[in-house]
């Protein structure tokens, strides 16, 4: 769908979205109510015991460390935090659920109404047409980057994840025409933390990097790796329009399996405009569960036989209440770290870089670790260098390679002796990009490449002045030519120079010393 | 081992068995085969069990008789012959709750009650019969049909935990574990001249009996003596990090203190529960001469009336059933149990699975509770169940306040006529209105005989009730009660 398209219908109607975030706490050591340990994929059913498969007689407790990370997730989103709250059954039929009810949390969530400031720079601006009628008491700021809003959060609480199905037989792996299902219990029982936004999001730019403040506050607090591709992360949204001026909120429709950033936005943009063609064309919106199609670009609506879903909510009676006292909220707040905002901002104070470079590199808390062990080795003259050196090659690097920080053969400290070598002039920026290549396949430190190869850039003067006294000996006529006026000759002379040093003249060196000689 | 020791075997103690191993007088295998003897002769009659444990007591009796051999210390209920309600789990065993939908499921975890008794060094004799998924008061619900009663065959031993008050009153083991929601350790025993304990909600973990109402539910033994319950709950009681709702309160010896008397003690008789209008004369006649014992023994004895507590039956029929549609949830065909065959799709294989899996009551509290959570009815019915609750518990703890110990009957008659009541779920609820307010304010209670009735013979059961994880003092009562008493509770078995 074209862009203008999505502009085009927002300059007529206003967009009302609310976007429901679950984050499976996986860097917890088990699971939510029993002692399985948390990871992702591996042998089907192997990961299981008693409790999370619902066998009879067995029994929750609570895992006293997944309450404590949702706490401090509400505490990094400025809520409130319950004195008393507990969990609730919610219940329903499913074959993914071995009790065939979810332990889940109702009326008394552990936190509730916080707020999250989301700054929106770039061509996702333009998304919002009433920036200038400045009609919402959410736009803090703007300025001729962007703007910043704030969106309210009205809860988070914690409940457990379901298993996984495999439908067998049918088309698209659909339960709908399948042959039979299996059912992967491992799942079963994992931490998941529910935040449920207000309303205040205006455009898909605003749901996108609201989602993506999210993922970076919650790396930074070492919860969950947020990863939206295996589904740690998983963003539904509700969303409904509203002729611009109009009140009353309209029809909205729920949205689901949005499993990146991107698709988040464009499966909102999409299911903007559709609402919008719908009311154009005199039709009604109805209230639906619509799945994005990847492939298609498109959503459409979930087969919902049962829509009016009675969950018979009643409180867990197999756990006690939980009644937090003023001591033990401070005492989790007291373990909140920098958040990415803070780094953003000590970033751009204490190194200089630009807040566009210092928020891309805060938003994901072990790359911005990367950066500050390498920093610290290079001092902070280099933090420039060293920022693009990271935002770029090495980015690059792991993207194509699909790995992550961990899995990378280039360390911090390997990446900080790169730029100090091209920093201190030992070698070149164009000899770095082969050195760092280097690293890459071989995981050796960059200075041992360069000895290895001997690339090592000569700085020498006495060296350059003699290959460049040769180089002058050896093309009178060329001497002649520039000294007449044909200056442009230089890049020829340093081309020569640095044939003559194989490549490894200091290009800044010889340029210098080129002009003193030709220009005596 | 002599013979005239263990053909008295039906009437031993736990001490006397342990003391017994101990002295070399029998060993514990001698012991495990004395029981089943005793179950060969007596089970076809009665149906205490669903299930014979012979390996596994053999097993348990071998490490027993070891430890004598190599001179060990020997645990407290070493030897001791002991049966398990079986919606109690136990690898080697099934556990099937009395439900077809159960009827092959076998136990891939020990229920931590039931380890803690074996760790004691009690002898896994088998699982006991029970009304199904506990929902009964007569064990006349068992998908594998009823037990009988060992004082008259004719009769009901009361229920849930019918099978476990049989097989101890007909001596066949010499303690049993029940489960207890509003009475199903505390009617049967009383119909079943057994002593019968429920615990304090959270003294024992119910880390492996199958859920029937979570807030209410809690394990307790059946024995012949007061001794013999205070020695089992010294096994069972106690935190397990597997139940959240298991208290970490200290665990006395519960054995001390029990032949300290009940001079000065406050005994509060409740009247209003003791004149209900369904309570049979004769009940209430024993109930009174049990109080003039106490009073004679020293005891202050006064009288109070709890209102409230007239209201737990409903309440309870609205709690029990609510947790237990929800608990019973899992039985969907899926994971285990029964399957319904040739489904057509997941909603029928849920829905005949369950249809043809439960009985009839069991349906019957499954869409109770299902009603009662429903959108619009939650706050007509939970919510104010809930509220009842929470005044019940009050007005105990008032009455605590003026007494150390409340008595009431257990049970409003004695044991009634199998199918006497099985037509009529109102009139068979009503077994339960002493039992339930202990219930639902989570209150120790224990049945103990108290008088035989003059008409049929038949075993009444006085209930004495304690405050909250003060069960050192009501079985201090109880065993006050069944000293001054010493009422030969041995059942006639004429007709066997
Ligand atoms: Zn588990």
């Amino acid at each position: 769908m074209a862009k203008d398209r999505l502009t085009e219908v927002l300059e007529r109607y206003e967009a009302v979205i609310g976007l429901e975030i679950h984050t499976e706490l996986t860097s917890l050591n088990s699971k939510m109510f029993c002692g399985c340990p948390v990871a992702f994929g591996g042998e089907p059913n192997t990961r299981v015991c008693p409790v999370c498969l619902g066998l009879p007689g067995a029994l929750p407790v609570p895992n006293e460390a997944a309450v404590e990370a949702t706490v401090l997730a509400g505490l990094s989103v400025e809520c409130a935090i319950a004195p008393y709250s507990q969990f609730h059954r919610k219940q329903y039929f499913y074959p993914d659920m071995p009790k065939d009810y979810q332990i889940s949390q109702y009326d008394l969530p552990f936190c509730g109404f916080g707020h999250v400031d989301i700054e929106v720079d770039g061509d996702g601006v333009a998304e919002r047409i009433d920036l200038d009628a400045a009609v919402s008491a959410n736009l803090l700021e703007r300025d001729s980057d962007g703007y910043v809003t704030r969106i309210g959060v009205t809860r988070i609480h914690l409940e457990e994840d379901t298993g996984k199905m495999v439908h067998v037989g049918g088309s698209e792996g659909r339960i709908s025409g399948a042959d039979h299902s299996l059912v992967d219990f491992n799942r079963a029982g994992t931490p998941l933390m529910e935040l449920v936004s207000e309303p205040d999001i205006r455009t898909p730019e605003e749901a996108r990097r609201f989602a993506q403040k999210l993922r970076s506050i919650f790396l930074a607090l070492g919860i969950s790796d947020c990863s939206m591709e295996e589904g740690s992360m998983r963003v539904d949204g509700n969303v409904s329009v509203r002729p611009r001026g109009q009140v009353e909120l309209g029809t909205k429709s729920e949205i689901k399996n949005m499993n990146s950033f991107k698709t988040l936005h464009d499966a909102l943009a999409y299911e903007i405009v559709r609402q919008a063609d719908e009311i154009d064309a005199g039709g009604r919106i109805v209230q639906e569960t619509r799945h994005y199609d990847v492939g298609a670009k498109r959503t459409s609506a979930l087969r919902s036989k049962e829509e009016a879903h009675d969950y018979r909510y009643f409180p867990e009676p197999d756990m006690v209440p939980f009644e937090f006292t003023p001591e033990w909220i401070e005492g989790i707040r007291a373990r909140l770290p920098e958040l990415p905002d803070a780094r953003r901002d000590r970033f751009v104070r204490d190194f200089g870089l630009p807040k566009g470079d210092a928020r891309t590199l805060a938003a994901d808390a072990s790359f911005a670790d990367f950066f500050e062990e390498a920093v610290a080795l290079t001092g902070p003259s280099l933090a420039k260098p060293l920022v693009n050196w990271a935002l770029g090659d090495f980015s690059a690097y792991l993207n194509a390679e699909g790995i992550s920080l961990g899995e990378s053969r280039v360390t911090s400290a390997m990446l900080a002796e790169l730029v100090e070598l091209i920093g201190d002039g030992t070698i070149s920026g164009k000899q770095g990009k082969v050195v760092f290549v280097e690293m890459t396949t071989s995981g050796d430190a960059p200075g041992a490449i360069v000895a290895l190869r001997g690339m090592k850039q000569v700085s020498d003067s006495d060296a350059i002045e003699a290959a460049v006294d040769r180089v002058m000996a050896a093309s009178p006529a060329e001497v002649a030519n520039y000294r007449a006026g044909k200056t442009t000759l230089i890049g020829w002379f340093v081309g020569q120079v640095m044939r003559e040093m194989k490549g490894q003249g200091n290009p800044g060196l010889v340029n210098e010393v080129l002009a003193r000689k030709l220009d005596a | 081992m002599t013979v005239s020791s263990l053909s008295d075997f039906s009437q031993l103690s736990a001490r006397a068995i342990r003391d017994g191993i101990v002295s070399g007088e029998f060993s514990a295998a001698e012991i495990a085969s004395a029981a089943y003897s005793r179950i060969d002769a007596l089970e076809p009659d009665i149906h205490a069990f669903n299930e014979l444990t012979p390996q596994l007591a053999e097993e348990a009796a071998a490490r027993i008789d070891a430890k004598v051999a190599a001179g060990e210390l020997l645990p407290p209920l070493a030897g001791v012959p002991a049966a398990f309600k079986d919606n109690m789990n136990l690898v080697g065993t099934h556990t099937t709750c009395s439900s077809r939908i159960l009827k092959n499921y076998q136990s891939v975890y020990d229920c931590s009650a039931v380890r803690r008794l074996l760790d004691a060094g009690a002898l896994p004799i088998g699982k006991c019969n029970m009304d199904e998924f506990a929902f009964g008061s007569s064990t006349e619900n068992s998908a594998f049909g009823p037990t009988r009663n060992p004082w008259d065959l004719d009769r009901v031993p009361g229920g849930s935990s019918g099978g476990s008050a049989a097989a101890v009153a007909a001596g066949m083991v010499t303690v049993s574990l029940g489960s207890d929601t509003g009475g199903s350790i505390r009617q049967p025993g009383a119909l079943t001249g057994t002593v019968a304990m429920k615990p304090t909600y959270g003294r024992v973990s119910r880390y492996g009996i199958v859920a029937f109402a979570s807030s209410l539910d809690q394990i307790g033994p059946f024995t012949r003596s007061v001794e013999d319950a205070a020695m089992v709950l010294n096994a069972i009681a106690g935190h397990d990090d597997m139940d959240a709702t298991s208290v970490r309160e200290a665990v006395p010896d519960f054995t001390v203190g029990l032949g300290d008397g009940v001079k000065g003690l406050r005994v509060g008789v409740v009247r209003d529960m003791v004149d209900l209008e369904g309570c049979a004369p004769e009940v209430r006649a024993a109930t009174e001469s049990a109080l003039a014992t106490l009073a004679t023994l020293g005891a202050e004895v006064g009288e109070i009336d709890l209102p409230m507590s007239q209201h737990g039956l409903a309440a309870y029929y609205i709690i029990g059933p609510a947790e237990a549609s929800s608990n019973l949830a899992r039985f969907d065909g899926i994971r285990y149990g029964y399957r319904a065959p040739d489904a057509a799709d997941v909603l029928d294989l849920y829905m005949r699975s369950r249809a043809e899996g439960f009985g009839a009551e069991s349906i019957r509290r499954i869409m109770l509770g299902t009603h009662a959570l429903s959108s619009g009815y939650y706050d007509a019915y939970y919510g104010t169940a809930q509220k009842t609750r929470t005044l019940i518990t009050r007005e105990f703890a008032a009455a605590f306040e003026r007494f150390d110990v409340l008595i009431t009957p257990t049970a409003p008659t004695v044991a009634f006529k199998i199918g006497e009541k099985a037509e009529d779920p109102l009139s068979m609820y009503l077994s339960d209105v002493y039992t339930i307010p202990l219930n639902l304010a989570g209150l120790p209670g224990i049945s103990v005989p108290c008088a035989k009735s003059a008409t049929t013979g038949l075993p009444i059961g006085v209930q004495i009730i304690g405050n909250h994880f003060d069960e050192s003092t009501m079985l201090r009562v109880a065993s006050a009660l069944e000293a001054a008493l010493a009422l030969d509770m041995t059942p006639p078995l004429t007709g066997i």
